[in-house]
């Protein structure tokens, strides 16, 4: 494609007029420089640079993402994610514990390949620049994140659990059977979060993202996604999380509440989320409960695998009344 | 049962108390066969994917274990057990395999009478996210008997 014909197609698939010389880059090392407004030649495509995915957290407009690109198509205007390659290592935490992370894109490389087939992971593929990096492509998923989904629900507890919750949660356990498929590869997701779903505008399907996360071998490889899968599960349920401080502002029936719970209800990495949910929400089934207890302070079992847990929510989902 | 034990050690304070623990068990044994196990996992290629750099961190941490190795075998010759009956091995372990699963293996196919770990003391937090080598011993050995060393 010349540059007439590029600047013909940046007009066609864009809604704002682009500025200056045309800036075509080649070498995606330095992701910093590449900017709004730049096209991206990779692998005989070229692709748009409309600016930064920023990280998005809890609703919130957070870091912009350097290294991730949104961009357009400009063979056919379809919107992409382009992740370019940013190796970082840095010490997460899971509530007080730290693990020490590693950004592989090795790793989503080949679970791209793995899930290709797969409705519930994000669909893309990888190329490799003159500089052997390895770039993503990835289709831009138009829909909600499921963590803004549950938490513009404009419903009480009560009537969200009777009435959307159990078609939420045959989805959320078609994630978990997702997350298990690839479990069963051999690989992790390794960020599992409310964030890192996204429910699709027009098949309704949920959408696993973002799956570059990789960490040292461990005794128990899961131990990780199974702890993002408990904390979705909590925030599910309970139809956003539920920490002691919010029920102390609740007044006397705050405080009533209060009263009934014990250390042990309370989260195992969260000091102030209540895990015991049927204690605040008294028709939440035992067998429902009985999953969450497991991600409790007071678990003397936990889960190795996806497989025991969905073992457990599948009779959830029996016990649930439709 | 048979006089074979294996001792799997970390290098880790609790794994070497785990080998003061046998010798002063077994100080009067002379029969004793004793091996020290300690499983090298080589990195993931997804934290380090140059091979060149994970074969030299093996070769690396291989040399320095051995030397480590050798001093805990010296706590047991200490307590008067032959240095005959001591066996020093180190397995690399390139896969993501539990070292849980190959202890146990080591055990069935070499035919240990008894396998001997420390115990880290890991918070219920740590147990979740990584996982005990000693909780899944005790959990899944069979014919054998398993000592945890606190």
């Amino acid at each position: 494609m010349n540059e007439a014909l590029l600047e013909e197609k940046i007009a066609q698939y864009s809604r704002f007029p682009r500025r200056g010389k045309l800036n075509i880059v080649t070498d995606t090392s330095e992701f910093m420089n590449i900017k709004e407004g730049d096209v991206l030649e990779l692998a005989g495509a070229f692709y748009l640079v409309r600016g930064e995915e920023s990280e998005g957290r809890f609703g919130l407009d957070g870091e912009p993402k350097f290294w991730v690109k949104k961009a357009i198509d400009l063979a056919d205007g379809s919107s992409k994610v382009i992740k370019l390659v940013f190796h970082e290592s840095f010490k997460m935490y899971i509530g007080s514990t730290p693990i020490q992370c590693f950004r592989s894109p090795q790793k989503e490389t080949r679970i791209l390949d793995k899930t290709r087939g797969d409705p519930h992971f994000m669909k893309g593929f990888t190329i490799e620049d003159p500089h052997g990096n390895l770039i993503r492509i990835i289709d831009k998923i138009q829909g909600t994140r499921y963590y803004d989904y549950i938490n513009n629900l404009n419903a009480d507890h009560e009537a969200y659990f009777h009435e959307a919750f159990p078609s939420i949660f045959d989805n959320i356990v078609q994630c978990v059977q997702a997350i298990n498929r690839l479990h069963r590869m051999g690989e992790v997701h390794g960020d599992i979060r409310n964030d890192h779903i996204f429910i699709d505008r027009k098949s309704k399907t949920y959408i696993w993202i973002d799956f570059d996360y990789s960490y040292e071998w461990s005794e128990n490889p899961f131990g990780v996604d199974l702890y993002g899968l408990g904390n979705i599960l909590l925030f599910t349920i309970g139809k956003g999380f539920h920490n002691v401080p919010d029920i102390s502002a609740c007044g006397p029936a705050g405080m009533k509440l209060l009263s009934c719970l014990t250390p042990d209800d309370l989260s195992l990495f969260f000091k102030h989320r209540v895990a015991n949910l049927q204690k605040l929400f008294p028709y939440i089934p035992d067998s429902l409960n009985h999953v969450l207890l497991h991600f409790s302070h007071g678990a003397e079992v936990f889960y190795e695998t996806s497989e025991e847990l969905l073992h457990d929510l599948k009779i959830c989902q029996t016990d649930l009344i439709r | 049962m048979n006089n074979k034990i294996l001792i799997a050690i970390d290098l880790s304070e609790n794994s070497l108390k785990a080998v003061d623990y046998v010798a002063k068990m077994m100080a009067c044994h002379s029969v004793v066969d004793i091996t020290l196990l300690h499983v090298i996992k080589e990195p993931s290629p997804d934290v380090m994917p140059d091979e060149q750099q994970r074969r030299s961190h093996v070769e690396k941490t291989r040399a320095e274990t051995l030397g480590l190795m050798e001093e805990a075998a010296k706590r047991l010759t200490a307590h008067d057990i032959p240095e005959k009956n001591i066996h020093l091995k180190i397995q690399v372990c390139s896969k993501p395999v539990a070292v849980a699963e190959l202890i146990l293996h080591e055990r069935q196919t070499e035919g240990y009478g008894t396998i001997v770990v420390g115990r880290r003391g890991m918070s219920k937090k740590e147990e979740f996210l990584f996982g005990s080598v000693s909780n899944k011993i005790v959990r899944e050995a069979r014919d054998c008997t398993v000592w945890v060393v606190e």
